[in-house]
């Protein structure tokens, strides 16, 4: 547990907040990302510059946090199927839950590594 | 004199305590649970994949993403029904989910309204135009 808006929270409170924030902030991308996308109606000129403005550190970043977002999104949602649909499971939640947060981050190391490498000064 | 307190009698229709009951009563609710759950398990392959390809297997062989890639990429039957399930699935699924979200925080009837409504609206537009990218991109062109 950890000390949180002045009360204790638990990891598995978190992880239920970070679902929510999570796949609301991948939405948003899902909104930009589809505006983007539109310009390679406008041809290889427009949308070719378009992308361009996604190869910088800053975006990369970005581009690591959606990524961290989506996988975690993704094993927290699998771990709601699991539960939901095999409730005997249910007594395994807190485990389950600290798997789920310990697989995203373990996961988004050499993802993350792969992506930004090539944008860091030394990369 | 003791009182005793009786811990209220709870039933528990929401095994995981993750994400949503089941909604009770068959009807639109109790599909939209089973849209969710349906759905974020395509979208597990489909969503994970996409961004695997495009920002993995991209920066590791060097490529880059720009038009001759979606050309090449949307000249094929098989990517562009790929990227049209994705773009149907995450966006129901997750206005579905934002949705859930503004019916749980915005109290105010009034204000609730309004926020779905434009939440609906600005969607569909965006599902329409999504779509028609998808279908409308010529691979010839150049």
């Amino acid at each position: 547990m950890i000390n949180l808006f002045g009360y204790r929270v638990s990891w598995t409170q978190l992880a239920w907040f970070g679902h929510r924030a999570s796949g609301l902030g991948v939405l948003l991308f899902l909104f930009l990302h589809i505006v983007e996308t539109s310009t390679v109606l406008l041809g290889p000129e427009v949308y070719d510059f378009t992308q361009t403005l996604y190869a910088n550190l800053p975006a990369k970043v970005g581009e690591v946090l959606l990524m961290a977002a989506l996988v975690y999104h993704s094993l927290n949602g699998l771990r709601v199927i699991v539960m939901d649909f095999w409730p005997a499971s249910t007594i395994y939640y807190r485990p389950l839950t600290y798997g789920v947060i310990a697989a995203t981050v373990i996961s988004m190391v050499p993802l993350g590594a792969i992506i930004l490498t090539p944008y860091l000064p030394w990369g | 004199m003791t009182v005793t307190t009786r811990r209220p009698r709870v039933i528990y229709t929401n095994p995981s305590r993750a994400a949503r009951p089941k909604p009770e009563a068959s009807g639109r609710e109790r599909f939209w649970w089973y849209f969710m759950r349906l759905s974020g398990l395509a979208l597990v392959f489909l969503a994970l994949g996409h961004m695997f390809i495009m920002h993995v297997l991209v920066a590791i062989t060097g490529q880059e993403i720009d038009f001759a890639f979606v050309q090449s990429r949307w000249g094929t039957p098989f990517w562009r029904i790929y990227d049209l399930m994705l773009l149907v699935l995450a966006l129901a699924h997750g206005v579905n989910g934002a949705r859930i979200v503004i019916g749980d925080y915005v109290t105010h009837r009034t204000a609730r309204g309004l926020l779905l409504t434009l939440l609906l609206a600005i969607s569909a537009m965006w599902l329409v135009a999504g779509i028609a990218i998808i279908a409308f991109f010529d691979p010839s062109a150049s």
